[in-house]
């Protein structure tokens, strides 16, 4: 026990700073990501209809704005949990300092959410001014709100309706990209974190984000259709599924060049990342993050989109590897954030994180935050209806 | 109301401009006063910093008053420590040169938790060479006694070597003899 080497064999080993034994961003901060990663990947597709003139993605379109605007209405929940004084972020946004990005991210949500939810009005507006015409009183006044007093359905008003649609769907590119490419700046621009600290960050954030939503998308509405005992689109399915595909393979092949290219330049603190990933990680980096949950789904939609598979069995396939995707992003982000904090800076030693179940930032309050989004989506789809087929008024808006 | 073709956009459009003139004039009046004066910070804290009462003394604070525990405590190896770390800050206890308050003395148990805080090999962090760390409770058993040994009654906590020291002269005059 007292041999020679005690003292020295400490010193190279699990070297902890003080300051680095607690793991400061904890689930919540996880969760942050994850659901703005869900909100940026469920616009691509409405972009992808709305944009780019996808037709087939049509069913989903309008569920697609729907499903994003629950899930931004929330994202800023986990924040607020994490913060100590959560009053305090108003100060934030009344003196934004140029050089913090964070202040730049309070701005850019505010901007992200009111394109969003311009862009859900005028889709709905047909929609929305006739149900005006037949409510009255409180419920009357709402849709008035929400119609902004004019309930003009002539065909140059759709016509401008229209304009108006393409041009905030556009614009929503940038800003939703921005505001996700965001995120994943922030652990990019953490000079003092190794594994965060690469250029490739908001690359990855932003490609798995699209892998997140995209399959969010699918998943929901697969089971959302099953449960309401309706038929799934499987044309639709199968261009969401192809699309996932080529999403997948370049966020799978950036998140391994980023392993890739530490592992080769070699730099300062290389030794604790590889330490990181082969040590603490490896169950759930190396097992459950690349193993079970990429090149499983790499095979399975290999198999979809490339074999001839039956429609039944392409509408199963693709529910589970949909789910299997939102595990790898929810993953991945738990390896980069959780697992980035798990290097002391003395670059000697790694701390664990211990969940809490009864923290604010704990496993309940985990769940409780990712269910609230799907509460939201539930009222608002009382609202708007998630599903225009065999109305007539679905060509009011979209213009295809 | 009448409504044109145009009129929900138009009444989005002076809507975004009345809610960024709000945030604007929001942000206007909500800012504290002297933000950004010297720059991207209050002006007033630094007043307010500066205005805040010293609480710590340092040693020499203490060293007028308590000459008896001073004389001990400049001669062992805890002599750069301070002693408001172990007892609490000045403000609490003295002011203008009398008594105004007692400080905490701790006690038992207590005593462990303190000397643990520096001496515990425990936090890995703590370099070797500067502060010996110890581990509980091997370092009780390598003296051969009861687990339940508080610290202060091998140490004395001001000098922390004093008894060891004057027990090894001892013992070391009987090996000689
Ligand atoms: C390492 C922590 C530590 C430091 C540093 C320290 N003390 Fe103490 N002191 C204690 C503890 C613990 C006790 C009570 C236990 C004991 O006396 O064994 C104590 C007791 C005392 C007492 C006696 C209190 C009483 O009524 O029994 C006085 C007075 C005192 N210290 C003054 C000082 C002064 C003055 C200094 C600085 C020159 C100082 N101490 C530095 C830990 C410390
Ligand atoms: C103005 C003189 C004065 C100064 C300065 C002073 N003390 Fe005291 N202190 C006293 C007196 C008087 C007592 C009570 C008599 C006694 O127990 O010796 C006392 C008691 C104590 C006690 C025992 C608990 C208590 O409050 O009765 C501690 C511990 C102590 N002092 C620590 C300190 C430390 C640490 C400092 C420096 C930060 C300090 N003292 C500075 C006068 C002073
Ligand atoms: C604020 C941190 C701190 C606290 C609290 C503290 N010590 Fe120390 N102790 C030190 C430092 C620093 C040294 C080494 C000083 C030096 O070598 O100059 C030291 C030295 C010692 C030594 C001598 C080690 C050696 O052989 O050089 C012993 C024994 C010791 N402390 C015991 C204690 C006990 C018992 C307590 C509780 C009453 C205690 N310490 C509380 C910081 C602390
Ligand atoms: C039974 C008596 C006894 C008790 C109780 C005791 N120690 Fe010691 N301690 C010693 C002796 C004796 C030494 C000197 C050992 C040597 O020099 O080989 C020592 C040495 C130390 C050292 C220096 C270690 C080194 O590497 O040189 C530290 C630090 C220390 N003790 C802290 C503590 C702390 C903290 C406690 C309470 C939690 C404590 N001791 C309780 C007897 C004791």
């Amino acid at each position: 026990m007292n041999s020679v080497h005690e003292g020295a064999s400490y010193l190279i080993s699990n070297y902890v700073f003080p300051n680095d034994l607690h793991v400061h961003w904890s689930m919540m901060i996880v969760l942050y990501p994850y659901l703005s990663g869900l909100v940026d990947g469920a616009f691509i597709v409405a972009a992808l209809y709305y944009v780019f003139g996808v037709k087939s993605l049509k069913p989903i379109a309008r569920f697609s704005l729907i499903f994003a605007l629950s899930f931004l209405l929330c994202v800023g929940m986990p924040v607020m949990l994490h913060l100590g004084r959560p009053e305090r972020n108003l100060n934030m946004l009344i003196t934004p300092s140029p050089s913090s990005a964070m202040a730049g991210g309070g701005y850019l949500f505010m901007v992200t959410l009111a394109v969003l939810l311009l862009l859900i009005l005028f889709l709905y507006r047909t929609f929305l001014v006739k149900q005006q015409r037949q409510s009255k009183g409180l419920k009357r006044l709402f849709y008035q709100v929400l119609t902004f007093g004019s309930d003009n359905l002539s065909d140059e008003a759709l016509a401008l309706d229209e304009k108006v649609i393409k041009f905030l769907a556009a614009l929503g590119i940038p800003v939703a990209t921005i505001f996700h490419g965001y995120v994943g700046f922030l652990f990019g621009g953490v000079k003092a974190n190794p594994s965060w600290s690469t250029p490739l960050m908001p690359v990855i954030f932003l490609f798995s984000a699209c892998v997140s939503g995209i399959s969010g998308i699918i998943l929901a509405y697969i089971v959302i259709k099953r449960f309401r005992k309706e038929a799934v689109d499987t044309a639709c399915v199968r261009t969401l599924i192809n699309t996932l595909f080529g999403f997948f393979i370049l966020a799978f092949s950036f998140e391994m060049l980023e392993v890739f290219s530490h592992h080769y330049l070699r730099s300062g603190y290389h030794h604790m990342v590889e330490g990181l990933l082969n040590g603490p990680l490896f169950i759930s980096f190396w097992i459950w993050q690349v193993g079970i949950c990429s090149l499983g789904p790499l095979l399975i939609l290999g198999w979809l989109c490339l074999l001839r598979v039956k429609d039944s069995a392409f509408v199963i396939g693709s529910a589970i590897v949909s789910f299997i995707l939102l595990l790898q992003v929810l993953f991945m982000r738990w390896n980069v954030i959780i697992g980035g904090q798990l290097m002391s800076k003395s670059a000697r030693g790694y701390t664990e994180f211990h969940p809490e179940w009864f923290d604010k930032e704990g496993i309940i309050a985990v769940v409780f935050v990712m269910a609230v989004p799907f509460i939201i989506l539930f009222i608002l789809s009382r609202i708007f209806p998630l599903w225009m087929e065999g109305k007539s008024e679905a060509q009011g808006a979209g213009g295809k | 109301m009448q409504s044109t073709y145009n009129s929900h956009v138009k009444r989005i459009v002076v809507g975004l401009i009345v809610i960024v003139a709000l945030g604007l004039a929001g942000k206007k009046l909500l800012a504290p006063k002297s933000f950004g004066v010297y720059g991207h910070y209050r002006a007033d804290a630094i007043e307010e910093a500066a205005a805040i009462e010293i609480r710590h003394g340092t040693n020499a604070s203490c060293l007028s008053c308590h000459p008896f525990e001073a004389q001990i405590h400049l001669s062992g190896k805890h002599s750069t420590i301070s002693c408001e770390f172990c007892h609490g800050p000045y403000a609490d206890h003295a002011k203008n040169g009398k008594k105004i308050g007692t400080l905490p003395v701790k006690t038992g148990e207590e005593i462990k938790i303190l000397c643990l805080r520096c001496h515990n090999r425990a936090i890995q962090a703590r370099p070797g060479e500067v502060i010996k760390t110890v581990i509980m409770p091997a370092h009780l058993e390598e003296q051969k006694v009861k687990t339940t040994h508080i610290c202060n009654q091998c140490h004395h906590v001001h000098a922390p070597l004093r008894y060891i020291n004057h027990a090894k002269r001892i013992v070391g005059m009987q090996e000689a003899s």
